[in-house]
């Protein structure tokens, strides 16, 4: 995953050009990368300013000025609305609590005639509550031996996925050069399964994911294409293996080539669960669409690959998701059992029917659900 | 200056307006750049020096700037919702959305996380995120520092939010108000069941395309996993300050609604009638109908055929007659089958917040698509919108010149208490 971790350090390092420059900066954003106080850091920065919100709705309440009151109030919820997620996400107790005293403050300012007493008291409970707020201690758990034992279980798996793939692949271009047609479609179902699963690993590789995976359109000169897709073309399109041997030989090789950078792979982290995201992405972008398998119509084949493939990054980092938020880690279950539910409506034999049976709401079903499941776990995130 | 119309809700328009300070409006990022020197690009590198020196700079001015954004907003909560009988805003997106849940508990949920971000952004504020690069922002940013430019937010109902498929899906059946009902088919009518009805309507209005795009597009990220956005409208009309304005047939689109233009006129022609369910009260029905307009065809019709299909003069609006646009209509000296005569004829009045759509153009004639997305508000449907559109379905002029290709009734709750969250009157009455 040389890409993805080239793409994070680079995220860092820019990071870190905004801090240089800011020399007056309120929040920290000195090192965003690791240190997981800092989501408590930015609650608390937040927290004192609503302090201060709260000392002049106070104060309004106090003086009786009705006009003041509304006034900060209003700019106390504007700023309570503004953060409260992120109060939820990390201290959900006590993000109740202040939401018990916040609201019935701006509802009171609003009124003709409000209730000041009502107003002082709540104020003061709202005071105690964001105290709480301020000195919570983040209950989480050290998590790093956790995520550490994750990557671990994760890397079996790309090692395994990789191991199906050559013997796959070794099955396919066999048939490919016996000149069998009806084989080679079977093989090339079922090596796409594996390649999709771990196509971002692949993609880490640099050129190997391209001379493995390129569609016609990816390649600048039509002469140079390799992989997968010349063969589709050659037995869907043109019903023929004719001259395909030497791509058969070329996609052995490069498969085998995968077969080694996996094995001298060492996974990080961070790029395991970006990883798991672009699977996602993948399946959303150009397997919804119908255009990965432009000849074989299994789009929906290499669709479910890369949610199989995502989910098994999702399983490997649950025990570090239930410590950090555990409601995300039974949301994203919920997501992969419902896509896993609309998907196995359109299972055929080992695969699934032809993309271009598929009825247009039927995809657009796939593509919602794929929506919803990616968002959440975009929030995986939230375990650094 | 105070863009709304409504009474009630104005004075809490200017006091919610005070908050506006935190975000910056460009023209003070602009004087900010020049206090900070000349050496200052705002590119992404430089606004975090920027944005420190506006903190300093900006709490010196803080009085001042709050002063200048007063003119800004339009107040969320009031006795009525907001882009309703709001001046019209110059751009608009409209969306339908289609819940995807069985599950009350969950509706609720997405209606009121709704109900904070509606708030939140009409009153200029943003989302912050936690201090982790590894996550997505929560808020999508591109609405900073443009102001609040009279973003408003409206919600309405649609027949199938009570009830589909025979089913009361969210047990709220009860609360289903009188004259929600599908738009039954209409002679001429071309319609695509993919720009058709929906569970939830929200239309979102704005001074600033931008703006009011970055509000509907955080609703429908809000949303995910709990309902889909079924179609979704994008919409423009712009007219000068006291003018009516002009559709892209080039007439003017709008001008009986300084007819009913006061407070008694919107509660007999806007706002529910009593005998609704309570959550109706200053609520009011939306009926929407996306309507091509053939603009070559158009184009190439003679100004006298044009005027022909209106009954109005094309540069003034006046009525065929009649010298200026707000002259009365004497129905007897219009076409028999122009569109102002017949809308007269059913001697209905409606309040009209059209817009105009553009959508690039159909490849297969290579005609530009584009129309008008037709929405207005009436108390009562039954009597103010339907017979119009049967009668010019089968009559109007117009016809030649238009196909209608979507068409919905949504019903607008009445306005929110704060505190309060969209639709939580008719979950709790059901309760």
């Amino acid at each position: 995953m040389k890409k993805l971790y080239a793409l994070l350090l680079s995220a860092v390092a820019a990071a870190s050009l905004v801090a240089c420059s800011s020399t007056t900066g309120t929040t920290s954003s000195s090192n965003k990368e690791t240190d997981k106080n800092d989501k408590a850091t930015t609650i608390k920065t937040e927290v004192k300013e609503m302090e201060k919100e709260l000392q002049a709705v106070e104060a309004a309440v106090k003086s009786e000025d009705k006009k003041a009151l509304t006034d900060k109030a209003a700019a106390m919820h504007k700023h309570w609305l503004e953060f409260e997620n992120n109060v939820r996400d990390v201290y959900p107790l006590l993000y109740t609590n202040v939401e018990k005293y916040e609201t019935p403050i701006f509802y009171e300012s609003k009124n003709d005639a409000p209730d000041f007493s009502a107003a002082a008291d709540n104020a003061q409970a709202l005071k105690e509550a964001l105290k709480d707020l301020e000195n919570a201690k983040e209950t989480k758990e050290k998590t790093s031996e956790v995520i550490e034992q994750a990557v671990k279980n994760y890397q079996e798996y790309v090692a395994d996925q990789a191991g199906l793939l050559v013997d796959s692949t070794k099955a396919f271009t066999e048939a490919v050069k016996a000149n069998d047609i009806e084989k080679s479609k079977e093989y090339y179902a079922e090596s796409r399964v594996y390649y999709e699963r771990i196509e971002p690993i692949a993609e880490s590789f640099g050129e190997l994911d391209p001379k493995i995976d390129a569609r016609v359109n990816d390649v600048e000169d039509k002469s140079q294409w390799t992989g997968f897709h010349v063969i589709e073309q050659a037995i869907w399109e043109k019903n023929s293996l004719e001259g395909m041997d030497k791509y058969a030989d070329q996609l052995m090789t490069d498969v085998l080539a995968l077969q080694t950078e996996v094995a001298k792979l060492t996974l990080e982290p961070k790029p395991m669960v970006a990883g798991a995201m672009e699977l996602l992405n993948e399946a959303a972008t150009t397997k919804i669409t119908g255009e990965e398998e432009a000849y074989s119509h299994i789009d929906i084949v290499d669709l479910n690959a890369n949610v199989e493939g995502s989910k098994v990054v999702y399983q490997a980092i649950i025990p570090a998701l239930n410590e950090n938020d555990a409601k995300l880690a039974d949301d994203i279950d919920d997501a992969f059992n419902k896509m896993e539910e609309i998907l196995a409506k359109y299972k055929k034999g080992n695969g699934f029917i032809a993309y271009t049976d598929l009825k247009e709401q039927q995809i657009r079903e796939i593509s919602d659900q794929l929506s919803h499941l990616s968002e959440l776990m975009s929030q995986t995130g939230k375990i650094f | 200056m105070k863009t709304d119309k409504g009474t009630a809700a104005n004075s809490e328009a200017e006091q919610s307006n005070e908050n506006s300070e935190k975000g910056l409006t460009r023209r003070e990022l602009l004087k900010l750049s020049a206090v900070a020197g000349a050496g200052i690009a705002i590119g992404a590198s430089g606004l975090g020096t920027i944005l420190n020196v506006a903190d300093k700079v900006e709490k010196k001015a803080a009085k001042s700037s709050a002063a200048s954004l007063k003119e800004e907003g339009i107040a969320f909560y009031g006795k009525q919702q907001a882009g309703i009988i709001t001046a019209q805003q110059t751009y608009c997106y409209i969306a339908s959305f289609d819940l995807k849940t069985e599950n009350r508990a969950e509706v609720i949920e997405l209606l009121k996380t709704w109900t904070k971000f509606a708030d939140l952004t009409t009153s200029g504020g943003t989302l912050k995120s936690l201090d982790n690069d590894l996550l997505p922002p929560n808020d999508t940013g591109e609405a900073a520092d443009l102001g609040i430019a009279n973003l408003t937010i409206t919600v309405g109902y649609g027949s199938t939010f009570f009830e589909k498929d025979g089913k009361d899906r969210f047990s709220i059946k009860a609360k289903r108000p009188k004259y929600l009902e599908k738009i039954p088919h209409m002679a001429h009518d071309s319609l695509a069941e993919k720009y058709c009805e929906g569970d939830i309507c929200i239309q979102v209005c704005a001074n600033d395309q931008q703006v009011a795009f970055h509000a509907i597009r955080n609703m429908i990220r809000l949303s995910s996993g709990t309902a889909t956005v079924k179609w979704l409208e994008e919409g423009f009309l712009r007219a000068p300050a006291d003018k009516t304005p002009r559709n892209l047939f080039g007439f003017k689109d709008g001008t009986a609604n300084r007819e009913h233009e006061t407070e008694e006129g919107y509660s007999k022609i806007v706002w529910a009638e009593n005998g609704e369910p309570e959550w109706m009260k200053h609520g009011s029905y939306l009926g929407y109908r996306k309507i091509r307009m053939l603009l070559e065809i158009w184009d190439r019709s003679s100004l006298f055929d044009q005027e022909e299909t209106f009954g109005r003069k094309k540069q003034s609006g006046a009525p065929y007659g009649k010298k200026h646009e707000f002259d009365a209509v004497d129905v007897s000296k219009l076409p028999a089958d122009s569109h102002v005569r017949l809308a007269k004829k059913t001697k209905q009045q409606m309040h009209r917040r059209a817009y105009s759509y553009t959508s690039g153009m159909d490849n297969q004639t290579g005609t530009l698509d584009a129309g008008l997305l037709f929405i207005c508000f009436t108390s009562n449907p039954a009597v103010q919108f339907l017979p119009m559109l049967r009668i010019m379905g089968k009559m109007d002029k117009l016809n030649e010149y238009t196909i209608p290709i979507g068409s919905a009734l949504f019903a607008c709750q009445g306005g929110l208490r704060p505190g309060e969250f969209f639709g939580q009157k008719i979950f709790e009455e059901t309760a």
